[in-house]
């Protein structure tokens, strides 16, 4: 008996590691390769440690200044690539975009869910299973169609065509999670305070929704993290650097042969800041509100 | 409109008491009013789109040319076409191989996040990040770790002494498609994961006390009550994921280009560069429609596989 739970430790443990390296080893090697000057990452043998942790990468994104071993060997200056100065600017692009996404989802989303979860209405089961199903049309058959729309619109490379398009890319999500938060509330609840001549919307604001917080907060990060991260449709309506988006903005760099491996790991690292300020509340709040849902 | 002056009537008078039949009717109306924002957007960002991809799928259609209607010459252009016959295989194998892995794992690694030990929240936590990051990102930095010349994994298997040389990873068609399904596996595992978790925490305590009364086995117990409890969660993660394999895009964007050569170009790549490098909007909308098509089968999969209610609910 206690050999096996002893191996059963091994097990465990054994596979817990493993999966730690799988998972988090590519962002260390990305940490690591921030902070190490270029012409140490290139050279064969490998010899990454040889001169201690620069950070001239960081300070070029946001300063400008080009790193003093970029300039030591003429050969690297041409890889100090412009585009990486932009980095920050996109994340505040990205970030802007997916607030505003996150927070109209989250209004629209609300009273959609209300209604579906607690109202009788012609058309509620029609229109429930179209908005679901309506997502798994792919984005790229829809790509071409909103690229000529929003050409004709006027709104290639602003803000307002990804916040609608994400918008309705996100809300079915939504509108799915909340739908089934709101049933899990007990009838009764919303009952009495209909009995008290609450009127939906008043029911909806000062009933439903506090006690729905786990889940307004769980969708709404996760609309967030995919307004964020969006990138096809990004590609195609924003092709200038002011209005690029993070995503678009890595991409572009990603595939410019010249670029500089260290700029590029410094970027990411930038890039994912917002995203690892808001893993805990995705976590505290996404899978509660999933269980909720998938349990009842 | 009509239904917004009957909306506004029954809340005014929601107070005073009025005959049932009539106050039915105004929260029947109410109820469609609020659906109303979020259903119109939907429709005007799906349905009309996709009928102007299905009208230019038609035309002879560029930016440079005048458009002219030819039927359904462009769907077949692309069937016939030997770089869509490769994508749709390259695809199909990309799909096959990497939608079972990423179930096996995911279930694995739900049963092993269900078992306390030290390390669990953070590791719980911790791996949502490279489900997080944009999937662009994800492509760039496992770029980098799978770069040829000087990337991360040759140098550290170097250092370690397994290798002597460094490998080609991204320049080799297999272990560039190998790679490809590598990245696609560390973006979604921590997703399938968490959902299974889920799913697992939601079957009873009770069944597993009860079995181990009886004295079934470990392998029985996961067999008949793990298995058929996150049987539902499995089905939607399958189709989910299937969907997600059959449109990826970002990462063979950002990691290898559709390269070398063709060996990773995946359809919805295939569809990108078609229809924006090489601008033939026309063929480029036949081929969104069919990929269209392909997911409508998969949504007839998933109807199929629920149950009636498993969406909407029970009381209606």
């Amino acid at each position: 008996m206690k050999r096996r739970t002893l191996l059963r430790r091994i097990v465990i443990y054994g596979s817990a590691l493993l999966l730690a390296i799988f998972w988090f080893g590519p962002f260390v090697l990305v940490a690591i390769g921030s902070v190490i000057p270029e012409a140490n990452l290139f050279t064969f043998p490998p010899n990454w440690f040889a001169d201690p942790p620069f950070l001239g990468n960081y300070k070029y994104i946001f300063t400008g200044e080009i790193p003093q071993t970029y300039l030591q060997r003429g050969a690297m200056r041409s890889m100090v690539s412009e585009e990486v100065r932009w980095i920050p600017y996109s994340v505040f692009n990205s970030f802007v975009v997916a607030t505003a996404v996150m927070f109209i989802v989250l209004v629209l989303g609300s009273l959609a869910s209300y209604a579906y979860a607690r109202m009788r209405f012609p058309g509620r089961k029609g229109t429930f299973l179209f908005v679901l199903l309506s997502r798994l049309i792919p984005t790229v058959a829809l790509a071409v169609p909103y690229y000529t729309i929003v050409q004709s619109l006027g709104l290639l490379n602003t803000r307002w065509a990804l916040i609608g398009m994400y918008t309705a890319l996100t809300l079915p999500f939504a509108v799915l999670v909340l739908t089934l938060y709101f049933k899990s509330i007990p009838r009764e609840i919303d009952e009495a305070a209909r009995v008290e001549g609450a009127t939906p919307l008043q029911n909806l604001w000062y009933v439903t929704l506090p006690l729905s917080l786990p889940s307004l907060v769980g969708a709404g990060l996760f609309t967030f993290m995919l307004a964020y991260s969006e990138f096809l449709l990004a590609l195609l309506v924003t092709n200038t650097r002011i209005a690029r988006t993070l995503p678009v903005t890595l991409g572009t760099i990603s595939t410019n042969p010249d670029v500089s491996w260290g700029l590029l790991m410094a970027s990411i690292m930038i890039g994912s800041i917002p995203t690892i300020l808001l893993i805990y509340p995705v976590w505290r709040f996404m899978v509660r509100g999933l269980t909720a849902g998938a349990g009842r | 409109m009509r239904s917004q002056t009957t909306a506004t009537e029954g809340r005014v008078e929601t107070k005073a008491t009025r005959p049932p039949e009539r106050r039915r009717r105004a929260v029947k109306s109410s109820g469609l009013l609020l659906v109303a924002p979020a259903v119109l957007l939907v429709a005007a960002f799906t349905l009309y789109p996709f009928a102007s991809a299905l009208y230019t799928s038609t035309q002879l259609s560029s930016p440079i040319l005048e458009e002219k209607f030819v039927g359904l010459q462009n769907y077949r252009d692309v069937i016939i076409s030997s770089y869509f016959l490769d994508a749709v295989k390259t695809t199909s194998l990309f799909t096959a191989v990497a939608v079972p892995v990423l179930i096996v794992l995911g279930v694995l690694v739900a049963l092993l996040l269900n078992e306390p030990f030290f390390g669990n929240a953070f590791l719980r936590a911790g791996m949502l990040l490279p489900w997080a990051i944009p999937a662009s990102a994800a492509g760039v930095i496992w770029q980098w770790v799978f770069l040829d010349d000087s990337g991360a994994l040759n140098a550290s298997l170097y250092s370690l002494g397994v290798t002597n040389d460094y490998i080609p990873w991204l320049t080799t068609p297999s272990l560039a498609r190998m790679a490809v399904v590598v990245v696609f596996i560390w973006t979604q595992l921590p997703l399938v994961s968490i959902l299974l978790l889920a799913a697992l925490q939601a079957i009873a305590n009770d069944l597993y006390d009860a079995a181990a009364v009886d004295g079934a086995s470990t392998f029985s117990r996961f067999r008949h009550i793990t298995l058929p409890g996150i049987r539902p969660m499995l089905v939607i993660v399958t189709v989910y994921e299937v969907l997600m394999a059959l449109t990826t895009f970002d990462l063979v964007y950002s990691l290898t280009g559709g390269g070398p050569g063709t060996a990773t170009t995946l359809l919805t790549y295939f569809i990108w560069s078609e229809t924006f490098t090489q601008l033939s909007f026309g063929q480029g909308a036949a081929l969104a429609v069919i990929i269209a098509l392909v997911s409508l089968v998969a949504i007839f999969i998933i109807l199929r596989a629920l149950p009636e209610d498993a969406l909407v609910g029970e009381d209606r």
